[in-house]
């Protein structure tokens, strides 16, 4: 059996004259997590859709090697009528998997309201029911688009508790707005703008990979004006700003700076009270690939 | 939680099993009644005028029952097998089916399930305007009223399929109902076509009156096609449905 949970190379998907998907190659190790972001209308619950078997793409090939996939929706709905244990027992059943609905159901925070019909939840409730209904049974795919978005800090760090606890067990994909979420519970990550994806790979090389520009903040006492001033006559500095007793400074290479930027700060007698790195978030990034 | 046990709560929690049975069973206590005190009701509501009305018979009971049934209980139908046909109105319920079941079995309980209670219902129905006939007037001839029952229940389990069907086409529920309606009004007035009716769904509806006089009705080919078609209705509403994204 391959690695690779799921393999898609060349996924397109058009609606009329609208191309939701294009030309979309993803390969998702088995174990792993991977995080979907980018903007609203990328074309993230459209590929999560593709995966899941419930949207034909209009050209491409993808193959799921799982035999059980769970999807939960980025706004989760059921019967109203139905209790929230029945709904996750209809899934444990139709899984064909052993299991227990009030384990999950008491993981998600619903066993208080296991007995209750779903009729009168919130959508922060539904969307835990989902998770508690997509993750009953063990599934080898869990395809989740945006499972924290309707939720509480509470809620959200519950779910990102349960998704890392399902790391290696289950391959997981989750498509999420929320940056920080996917920084905290994602191996590897897919940015997706207009359709295609701007990257695919680690974290880490994302956020290494994309800091062409190094920048170092600079605090000193007192106000940064003089110290701006300065290293604005400075040519190996490319940019540089300031804000009360902060200063960012950026050149050409972290070599030149890492070799320019302390004698310089010498001969403006400047009093430094701390010099770091300025490290890039995964928002900048994101902002930055996706512009 | 299976999912013929879904469709069971889903008919009993909704209360739609009961909105059925009320319909059936209304127009089953009322055939006889209306036909029994029919020339009492004339006299009441006539002011003076002399209507003449016919003696009250079993068959005018069992006609009466069948006229109202059949017109507010094909609607009462279509609605309800539409709310379960009709799965993916809401994408996200259908989301969560589509990724757990194939559409066969997704469709199937569904289909037995709403089948099942629309026969049940009509049969109550069919059963009271009997039993009120018998007691009111006079008993109905039994072997016909069962003929003629079994028939109906034939061509309301063709209504069901025909649901399902368009269900696989129309997305929202009251458009589901609403156009299956119109076809088998669209399938009545064709029947009107004289070597045509014999061979339509809606002649099935034609052998209650006759088979309750005691006469002779040729439903053999109707019933063939009714079956056919109700069968070709739910094959081609999975093989549409199964196609079809969420």
């Amino acid at each position: 059996m391959t690695d690779d949970v799921v393999e898609a190379r060349g996924i397109t998907k058009r609606y009329g004259n609208t191309l939701a998907l294009d030309a979309v190659d993803l390969s998702v190790h088995r174990g792993s997590v991977y995080g979907l972001v980018g903007p609203n209308g990328a074309g993230k619950t459209t590929l999560l859709g593709v995966l899941a078997g419930i949207r034909t793409p209009s050209d491409g090939v993808f193959t799921v090697n799982a035999k059980r996939v769970a999807v939960l929706p980025d706004t989760p709905k059921f019967d109203p009528w139905m209790t929230a244990r029945e709904v996750v027992e209809l899934s444990l059943n139709l899984a064909m998997s052993e299991g227990n609905a009030d384990t999950v159901l008491d993981r998600t925070g619903l066993l208080d309201v296991a007995s209750r019909r779903v009729g009168g939840f919130s959508r922060g409730m539904l969307q835990r029911l989902g998770l508690a209904a997509a993750v009953v049974g063990n599934p080898d795919l869990l395809l989740l688009d945006e499972p924290a978005a309707a939720l509480d800090p509470a809620g959200r760090r519950e779910v990102l508790d349960m998704v890392s606890d399902l790391r290696g067990d289950s391959t997981i994909v989750f498509s999420s707005h929320i940056l920080d979420d996917v920084e905290q519970v994602c191996d590897a990550i897919g940015i997706l703008n207009k359709g295609r994806f701007v990257y695919d790979g680690t974290l880490e090389e994302l956020v290494r990979g994309s800091s062409r520009v190094p920048s170092y903040r600079i605090r000193v006492r007192g106000s940064g004006d003089r110290l701006v001033e300065a290293l604005q006559l400075c040519d190996w500095v490319t940019d540089v700003s300031g804000e009360g007793d902060t200063v960012i400074v950026s050149a050409g290479s972290t070599a030149v700076i890492e070799r320019e930027l302390v004698p310089c700060l010498a001969r403006v007698d400047a009093a430094v009270v701390s010099i770091a790195p300025v490290d890039r978030s995964l928002e900048d990034v994101f902002l930055e690939v996706t512009r | 939680m299976s999912l013929w046990r879904l469709e069971t709560f889903r008919l009993f929690r909704t209360h739609r099993i009961w909105i059925l049975l009320a319909v059936f069973a209304s127009f089953g206590a009322l055939g006889p009644l209306t036909a029994r005190f029919l020339p009492e009701i004339v006299d009441a509501v006539g002011g003076g005028v002399e209507i003449a009305v016919p003696p009250p018979t079993p068959e005018l009971a069992m006609a009466g029952y069948l006229g109202n049934a059949l017109q507010i209980g094909i609607l009462a139908v279509a609605f309800v097998s539409a709310a379960a046909l009709a799965f993916d109105a809401k994408p996200e319920m259908a989301v969560y089916l589509r990724t757990r079941a194939s559409i066969r079995q997704i469709l199937t309980p569904r289909y037995v399930v709403n089948m099942a209670a629309t026969v049940l219902s009509f049969s109550i129905g069919t059963a009271i305007a009997y039993v009120g006939s018998t007691l009111l007037i006079d008993a109905p001839r039994l072997g016909g009223t069962i003929t003629a029952t079994l028939l109906l229940a034939v061509y309301l389990v063709f209504a069901v399929a025909l649901t399902g069907l368009t269900a696989s086409f129309v997305r929202s529920v009251p458009g589901t109902a609403l156009i299956t309606i119109a076809v088998l009004i669209v399938i009545g007035i064709i029947g009107l076509i004289p070597h045509v009716d014999p061979w339509l769904p809606s002649n099935l509806v034609g052998s209650f009156d006759a088979l309750i006089s005691g006469g002779e009705f040729d439903y053999w080919r109707s019933l063939v096609v009714t079956i056919v078609l109700s069968l070709g209705c739910v094959l081609a509403s999975v093989g549409l449905m199964g196609r079809r994204e969420a």
